[in-house]
């Protein structure tokens, strides 16, 4: 859907439209939020900015910022988000215990990031392959399948 | 027979990778890498295992390898030891893919603009911290015109 814009172009720009909806928002809310929503604006384009001149540079993060990452630097992405959704279970958890303990009201925010992110889990797993191991191949030699950790009885 | 940097070796003596790019290429200023440093190293063992080394030059070198920063200081602490010695034991695959870069002479973001991939993976490559995928091992290989069991295989070995 992005393929027409510029791989540099592209985290900017999300960074750009993302924080112009959430201003917009902020601006929608009334009363004297419009102050608020315009120093998010310039604070969003200030970072969209920043974010395609370091998309320029010759390393790791320039690469994913721009858009060009190889396979090792994806796998890099890749680790890094799950690192970050195991540190948001790990606080969701702690979030919605402690909230449970003083019997305060925000407790349940908590426990929607846990169930989404345990949702999103499952989701990735089903849609990734574990449901769709197959039928072993040697199903129909008149073999049988045994572990390797099966002594042999011969 | 050894080569002393700065000297022409003797013909048919066989250098180790860290020598040859100090020797060949006058660029003995390069930093090592892990695979250079761990090359340099099983030098050493083989010498020791071999006798020609006692146990305190031997963990003094050892300690030399470790801390040596560049190509030049690589080669100085196995230039009196002969590298056939390690014949048995050929080089590992990011020696390997160093060895076949340095021999046709191209530099890190060259191999990587040809390859498809960031000089960085390149340099993750050739240092042991990342392990290719299969497709990246092939175009490897076929760039090297070498089978990815040579180029990647612990039995490997590194053709002309």
């Amino acid at each position: 859907m992005t393929a027409f814009i510029r791989p540099r172009l592209r985290k900017p720009l999300r960074i750009a439209l993302a924080g112009t909806v959430f201003a917009a928002a902020w601006a929608f809310r009334g009363g004297g939020a419009w102050q608020l929503s315009v120093a998010m604006e310039v604070t969003v384009l200030v970072g969209a900015v920043t974010t395609y001149v370091r998309a320029g540079e010759d390393n790791d993060e320039g690469a994913l910022t721009g858009s060009r990452a190889d396979e090792r630097q994806k796998l890099l992405s890749l680790r890094s988000r799950a690192l970050g959704w195991n540190f948001a279970m790990v606080a969701a958890f702690i979030g919605v215990t402690a909230g449970v303990a003083v019997k305060a009201a925000w407790w349940w925010p908590f426990l929607v990031i846990l169930a989404v992110t345990g949702f999103a889990y499952l989701l990735g797993l089903s849609n990734y392959g574990v449901a769709e191991e197959g039928t072993a191949d040697d199903v129909d030699t008149g073999h049988q399948t045994r572990s390797r950790s099966t002594p042999d009885r011969a | 027979m050894m080569w002393t940097p700065g000297t022409r070796p003797d013909p048919g003596q066989l250098l180790t990778v860290p020598e040859i790019v100090v020797l060949e290429e006058g660029r003995g200023h390069l930093r090592a890498s892990h695979a250079d440093r761990e090359q340099a190293i099983d030098v050493l063992k083989a010498a020791f295992a071999q006798g020609r080394l006692a146990r305190d030059e031997f963990e003094a070198r050892v300690g030399q390898a470790f801390a040596a920063q560049t190509h030049a200081e690589l080669a100085v602490v196995t230039a009196d030891l002969p590298a056939r010695m390690t014949a048995g034991q050929p080089p590992r695959a990011p020696a390997r893919i160093r060895e076949q870069r340095t021999r046709r002479e191209m530099s890190q973001g060259e191999l990587a603009a040809v390859l498809g991939v960031s000089r960085q993976t390149v340099i993750s490559i050739e240092s042991g911290q990342y392990l290719p995928s299969l497709p990246l091992a092939f175009t490897i290989a076929r760039f090297f015109g070498l089978t990815v069991d040579k180029m990647f295989g612990p039995g490997g070995e590194a053709g002309p």
